[in-house]
């Protein structure tokens, strides 16, 4: 077996920044969709955020969304176009935040496409301020003594959120800090697109990432903080399989 | 052709899916309602999709969504849910996405009024959203004239990728009258093939991405072609009525429902000797400013603009194409009120005869 | 010859459809019509109000201040609306419902119980089916055969019982019209 850069990647260098766990997530979904055979087939909807750089190194029929907006636009695309497997991969401030009507509305719904959320617990790209997903105590450009439920909530936990709807058929998360989190991811992602190329229904998948730039740390003192504070009040975990259940 | 007495929303509705329109999304609020009650069981009936969104935001967006694989695709609302989807509108201009927005306008500012009024014109011809883009406005004057423009709004959509809106007010929306409903156009057309994301079978292309983001010079390049577009659409691309214009002395300004109570007015005025005509906008963007150049201003002794809006909305277009070459005089009603007849005409009475100022 | 008509009373009581039905008759035998209603925030209840506008020529504004005919189904509307009543014009008035003097000789005024009426008939709903009876009677904007064919296509074949009565409900209208 050869290892090879996954057909849905270009050649060209990632411009995220060293140690950033996007890059990695955009490999691994590059990597299922390969499997599935589905390059030509895949629509990738394209949020706002730092995830909107995969409109340089995304290779595949792309549609770039408004802030928050990728679910609804997914479901317009797929309404009209049942048999292509689409996705969106959204941050934590486009999904949780801004776009907590629409990834709520589509799960309900139970829109036959599936959601990769990208929970770092900040805003990128805009420059580290908290985020719905932000931990308590944990010190963005707008927490600047660390996040104090008092003022702003707790984070906000999606997966078990969405879990509690009916219609989904598949919500699980996965921590991209280990190999072995990763490889778990890469199944999940699998199993989403296959249960959606079967007709099944709405998927979601949270995968747990880093941001070594905003976070003030080196990428390997990440993989540590993950252990220590983000695994423990994100459990990592299947929260929802309906065929698993009706079994 | 059959014909139809229809309601005006209903009328729309039914053009919209003869012209191809296959994909729906919207959220109730009135004086719409029947447009997405309509095609709820309507779409499904031709193939089509029809989905009520949990917002404004979500339904325009999910419009962007149908339209970027080529598929025909509508949102209605009226002033409050324009104004939540003058986002996705705008995203529409920048991703150069054809789709018809359909405003079926109430009074405003603010939550406002259910009841009809035209306080969106400049909303719809200055600024639909942010970022300086414009779309072309479309503004039926009677339910035939609303099904042909919406019945055409996407080939203009399509030839130029950008959205189109119908800005009609809340009476036309309301109101039932006898319409000529056109054929079926097809649902698979190629006019978007080009661009789109959409798979079609034996067809070998490569990626495509379509997206609202664009690099600086791109950007620029990008502004610089829109710029070139609408003065195209204002040499090519007008729509008016000219109304007893050869001899007239004082013309009326109106669009929408108005127009209509002017007209009234007009015939009532001519029958008692007074020379007034009209220039009635089709599209208000671009708006009909030949219309006002091609005035004899050695006959007219003024320009009255009567508006279901207060203060007056377009009296500002007007004005800078009659150049003080005669007064611009404004009356209308708003809030919900309506004008009528009687009140329409001694308004105009007054201005003709120089009794107001 | 176009003439505008305003239908008024309250929520329930079949005004907006007497006004859609006016208008649809005259459609389908050939005129041009438009038909407006107007509703309040409220469901139900509320006030209810519609104009029609019926010409021989397509309609130019469908909206009337002065109007040729003019239906009160109850007291509220006929206060709200009657010196919109064009002189010369006709007022249809609901005299169960209707209780105070009508104090313009400018006008023709066909005043009927028409509630009792359709309560005679065995069918409450009907009431507003009597006043477009009377309407017909008096007047010449819709004939009797229009406003039937027209009731017909939406009755006949889903409910004949309610197409009967209806039928009944108008030629007492009609009598009652001609009469006044």
């Amino acid at each position: 077996m050869e290892y090879t850069r996954p057909s849905c990647l270009k050649g060209s260098p990632s411009g995220f920044c060293p140690g950033c766990m996007h890059s990695l997530a955009a490999k691994i979904i590059a990597e299922a969709v390969d499997e599935l055979g589905q390059k030509d087939n895949c629509v990738h909807v394209v949020p706002v955020g730092c995830s909107t750089l995969n409109l340089l190194y995304w290779d595949g029929d792309i549609v770039g969304a408004a802030h928050g907006r990728a679910p609804a636009v997914a479901t317009g695309f797929k309404r009209t176009n049942p048999e292509r497997l689409v996705f969106t991969y959204q941050g934590d401030g486009d999904l949780a935040a801004i776009g907590l009507a629409e990834i709520m509305g589509a799960a309900n719904r139970g829109e036959n496409f599936t959601v990769i959320f990208a929970n770092n617990q900040t805003y990128g790209m805009t420059g580290g301020q908290m985020a719905p997903t932000t931990l308590i105590g944990q010190k963005t450009t707008t927490t600047r003594y660390g996040r104090d439920p008092k003022d702003t909530g707790y984070p906000m936990r999606m997966c078990e959120l969405i879990s509690t709807l009916k219609a989904p058929v598949f919500v699980a998360r996965y921590a991209l800090n280990s190999p072995k989190g990763i490889n778990e991811a890469r199944k999940g992602i699998k199993k989403a697109f296959e249960l959606q190329l079967a007709g099944k229904g709405f998927t979601f998948i949270e995968l747990l990432t880093n941001c070594p730039t905003n976070w003030g740390m080196t990428p390997l003192q990440t993989l540590d903080y993950m252990n220590t504070n983000t695994i423990p009040y994100f459990v990592p975990g299947v929260y929802k399989d309906k065929e698993a259940e009706t079994k | 052709m059959s014909k139809v007495f229809m309601k005006g929303n209903e009328a729309i509705a039914e053009a919209a899916v003869r012209a191809g329109c296959r994909f729906f999304a919207g959220y109730p609020i009135t004086p719409q309602n029947e447009i997405p009650e309509y095609l709820s069981w309507r779409l499904p009936e031709v193939g089509g999709v029809f989905v009520q969104g949990e917002s404004e935001v979500a339904s325009v967006n999910m419009v962007y969504g149908a339209a970027s694989s080529g598929c025909r695709a509508m949102t209605s609302s009226s002033g409050p849910g324009i104004s939540l989807k003058s986002e996705g509108i705008s995203y529409l201009a920048s991703t150069k996405l054809p789709a018809v927005v359909v405003n079926i306008s109430r009074g405003g500012p603010g939550l406002g009024s259910i009841q009809p009024a035209q306080m969106d014109y400049l909303q719809a011809t200055k600024a639909m959203g942010h970022g300086g883009f414009r779309v072309m406005v479309f503004a039926p004057s009677t339910l035939q004239e609303a099904v042909d423009l919406t019945y055409n709004a996407w080939d203009y959509a399509e030839r130029d990728r950008n959205p189109v809106l119908i800005l009609m007010d809340g009476c036309l929306g309301a109101i039932m009258e006898l319409v000529e409903l056109p054929e079926f156009k097809s649902a698979d057309r190629e006019g978007t093939k080009h661009w789109d994301l959409k798979r079609r079978e034996g067809e070998n292309r490569k990626a495509r991405l379509l997206t609202p983001y664009y690099p600086e010079a791109m950007l620029e390049h990008e502004n610089t072609m829109r710029g070139q577009l609408y003065k195209e659409w204002e040499e090519n691309d007008v729509k008016v009525e000219e109304f007893m214009l050869d001899d007239a002395e004082y013309v009326i300004v109106a669009y929408g429902i108005s127009a209509r109570v002017s007209r009234e007015a007009i015939f009532r005025l001519r029958a008692e000797g007074f020379k007034v005509g009209m220039i009635r906008p089709i599209t208000l963007y671009p708006f009909p400013k030949k219309s006002f150049q091609n005035l004899n201003y050695d006959l007219v002794k003024g320009i009255i603009d009567i508006e279901l809006a207060i203060p007056a909305q377009m009296r500002d277009d007007i004005a800078l194409e009659v150049k003080d070459r005669a007064p611009v005089y404004t009356y209308g009603h708003s809030g919900g009120i309506l004008l009528d007849d009687e009140s329409t005409y001694n308004a105009i009475k007054k201005i003709v005869t120089g009794g107001a100022k | 010859m176009k003439k505008s008509l305003i239908f008024s009373g309250s929520g329930g009581q079949g005004v907006v459809s007497a006004g859609m039905m006016t208008a649809k008759a005259a459609v389908e035998g050939g005129k041009y019509a438009t038909f407006l209603p107007e509703y309040g925030p409220e469901q139900r209840g509320g006030s209810a109000k519609c104009t029609v506008v019926i010409d021989d020529s397509p309609v130019v504004s469908p909206l009337a201040k002065k109007c040729d005919v003019l239906v009160c189904m109850n007291e509220l509307s006929f206060s709200k609306f009657k010196t919109q009543l064009r002189e010369g014009g006709v007022l249809l008035l609901n005299s169960n419902r209707v209780t105070s003097e009508v104090k313009r000789d400018d006008i023709t005024v066909i005043s009927l119980p028409v509630d009792d009426i359709a309560d005679e008939i065995g069918n409450p709903k009907a009431a507003n089916i009597v006043i477009i009876g009377a309407l017909i009677g008096a007047t010449n904007i819709i004939t009797e055969d229009e406003f039937l064919d027209s009731l017909k296509k939406k009755f006949a074949s889903k409910a004949p019982a309610i197409m009967e009565m209806n039928t009944v409900a108008l030629r007492r209208g009609i009598e009652l019209g001609q009469k006044q």
